[in-house]
């Protein structure tokens, strides 16, 4: 752009010198200076151009940005959804801690109601192997009500036992006991479509 | 059978000795070892005193191509009536004594009461075992029978020795054995995984019968042995199949679409209805459902509470069962109609006391009911409740290790079960009466015993 503009003006100057004919050439002219107002002009919309560009790319990134916040954001939410909850020993209370946990999940599944989810509950290998199913699915069903009981429609739920048979630790004291005592949370439908709400 | 004073005199005191246990009245000084912390209930053991009566097994004879058989199906019945734990049983004797005379003097010098003598005949198809039992005391023959034993490399081989081995005792004892039998249970992978296998009463002939490779657990035997079901995860969610031995047909039963998990499966003694448990539904409690006719949905009892782990009283018509309606870390052993309707606790808990009593299992002969429990919370034991008795009196088979799931023998009198001792697990074998206890299966992580009925007529 910049070297057109003076390119124009260049051949202007050389058409008024050629028309001249035989006669002896005039000292040139000194040549014109550039003209102070396309000058300007020009200078502005360089500044112009410049500036569009870095509005653009700005918002380029502030959009990006905030793309990749709301990836972010869909991906804690996506944590939050998963988060495991614990409980105490052949107990299916649910423990401060564990409400906190699901309670977090309550606005994210307000906000996403694609979003489906399994609720697997778990039971440490002590007491008995039947008796622990009965008990990981009480755990489970006690979860599905915490969430229900915010006004989340049951049938966005799904439950089941895995009682002792699946523990997340091996071992056999209370550190690896009180990791198996557990609610698991799949993601059964919507995983694309988890809003992270506000 | 015609049995002689002495050995009736003998059943008679055994009989009397049977209705003390019942009655809970027993409890002499070192016998019954009182270790009670529940308050109401007498918890001990209680072990028969009576010596039992020697039993001989003269060595086997064969003939007509039966001698090759003889020493295998004689450590075959020597071993089925130690472990039936109603004798002392003298054999590795003197092969002087082979033969198919019988020196009733020579017996009853060598302490036997009973004696057995028997021969093994190739028919050309198979063999026959004939066995006879003597009352060494009165120095007569007893009983005798023919056994129709096939090829050694006949699958049916070990079991018809069996059930020649259960005649042996019914013989002499007049209730049932338990040798023709197996017992189905769970065998943990090294990924985690459980599949069914299959043992014989004596601990040979261990088979896998499933091969998922997932979750499978909670084997139950149909009463006539031909089919098993259990509850697997192998479709992602725990389901009910019942698998036919015979053909190898498996079918989901009851055919599930929505959501519970089904548990706990077992067999009405007339073979018809599989009482279960299902859990986390609607309504979760024991339903039942008809085989015979695939159809048929029944609840039985439950409700926001679970009862699972139904079991049946051998005439049908009861139930018990394990419940967590009395709320978390509680549960306890009910006995309701088998149709449903007012349950009545068996477990100690009304009682005063609380404790942890679970997997229960009614005996296939009586008003038994075994289950386990903890006293001391994180210790179980196997335990067993007399229904007539009100659970007042419980008896505690196992003192060592940790102690679970109990099933009960065809004979009413072995309960198989999983201990866990410090070298690890194993299945073993109790006996109620003697307190004997046998490993059956040890060094495995096994779980979830259940025991077949008896194998008592070629199938």
């Amino acid at each position: 752009m910049i070297v057109r503009r003076f390119f124009i003006a260049v051949t202007a100057a050389t058409l008024v010198v050629g028309s001249c004919g035989g006669d002896p050439p005039p000292p040139p002219p000194a040549p014109p200076g550039p003209d102070m107002d396309s000058l300007r002009a020009y200078q502005d919309s360089v500044q112009e151009a410049e500036e569009e560009a870095r509005r653009v790319a700005a918002e380029e990134a502030a959009l990006r940005a905030e793309e990749a916040a709301r990836q972010r954001a869909i991906a804690a939410a996506g944590s939050t959804l998963a988060e495991m909850v614990f409980f105490d020993y052949d107990m299916s209370e649910i423990r401060d801690d564990a409400a906190s946990a699901l309670r977090a999940k309550v606005d994210i599944l307000r906000a996403s109601p694609q979003v489906q989810l399994r609720i697997e509950g778990h039971a440490d290998d002590r007491g008995s192997t039947e008796y622990n199913l009965a008990l990981g699915n009480r755990r489970a069903s006690a979860m599905q009500d915490f969430l229900t009981g915010f006004g989340l429609s049951e049938s966005r739920f799904s439950i089941v036992s895995f009682g002792e048979e699946r523990p997340l630790e091996s071992g056999s004291d209370e550190s690896a006991w009180s990791r198996n005592r557990r609610g698991e949370f799949v993601i059964t439908a919507g995983a694309n479509a988890i809003n992270p709400g506000n | 059978m015609n049995a002689p004073l002495g050995v009736l005199g003998w059943l008679g005191l055994r009989l009397a000795f049977t209705l003390c246990l019942l009655m809970g009245l027993l409890a002499s000084p070192g016998l019954a070892q009182q270790r009670d912390s529940i308050p109401g209930v007498s918890l001990g053991l209680v072990y028969e005193n009576q010596p039992q009566p020697a039993l001989a097994i003269q060595p086997f004879t064969g003939r007509f191509g039966g001698a090759g058989l003889v020493d295998e199906v004689e450590v075959i019945i020597g071993r089925d009536l130690r472990n039936s734990d109603r004798f002392e049983v003298l054999d590795s004797l003197p092969p002087a004594l082979v033969g198919n005379v019988v020196d009733y003097a020579l017996w009853d010098r060598l302490g036997a009461v009973w004696l057995i003598t028997g021969q093994v005949e190739g028919t050309g198809e198979g063999y026959v075992l004939i066995l006879e039992l003597h009352d060494v005391v009165y120095g007569q023959s007893v009983e005798r029978g023919r056994f129709r034993i096939p090829a050694e490399a006949d699958g049916d081989f070990r079991m018809a020795v069996h059930r020649a081995s259960d005649e042996l005792v019914r013989w002499a004892t007049g209730d049932p054995g338990m040798a023709a039998s197996r017992i189905a249970f769970t065998m943990t992978d090294n990924e985690g995984n459980k599949d069914i296998y299959v043992i014989d009463s004596d601990g040979e002939n261990l088979d896998r019968i499933t091969n998922y490779r997932d979750l499978t657990l909670s084997p139950a035997w149909s009463p006539d042995g031909n089919k098993v079901a259990f509850t697997s995860y192998k479709s992602g969610l725990p389901r009910i199949y019942e698998l036919d031995l015979r053909t190898g047909d498996e079918k989901m039963l009851p055919e599930v679409r929505g959501g519970g998990d089904y548990i706990t499966p077992t067999y009405h003694p007339d073979g018809t209805t599989l009482a279960f448990s299902v859990t986390g539904n609607a309504r979760s409690g024991v339903f039942t459902y008809n085989v015979e006719r695939d159809c048929c949905l029944v609840f039985l009892s439950g409700g926001r509470w679970y009862d699972l782990s139904p079991t049946y009283s051998p005439d049908g018509r009861w139930m018990a069962f394990n419940t967590n309606r009395f709320g978390d870390a509680v549960p306890q052993i009910m006995l309701m109609p088998a149709q449903g309707g007012d349950a009545e606790t068996l477990s100690p808990y009304e009682y005063g006391g609380r404790g942890y009593f679970t997997a229960p299992d009614w005996s296939p002969v009586g008003d038994m009911v075994a289950f386990h429990g903890s006293i001391q919370r994180g210790t179980y034991h196997i335990l067993v409740a007399s229904v007539s008795n009100d659970g007042r009196r419980l008896n505690q088979l196992t003192w060592e290790g940790n102690n679970e799931d109990p099933s009960w023998a065809p004979d009413g009198r072995h309960l198989a079960f999983v201990g866990e001792r410090r070298w690890g697990f194993g299945l073993f074998v109790v006996d109620v009466a003697t307190g004997r206890l046998r490993p059956l299966l040890a060094g495995r992580r096994v779980g979830l015993p259940d025991w077949s009925s008896a194998f008592s007529t070629e199938r």
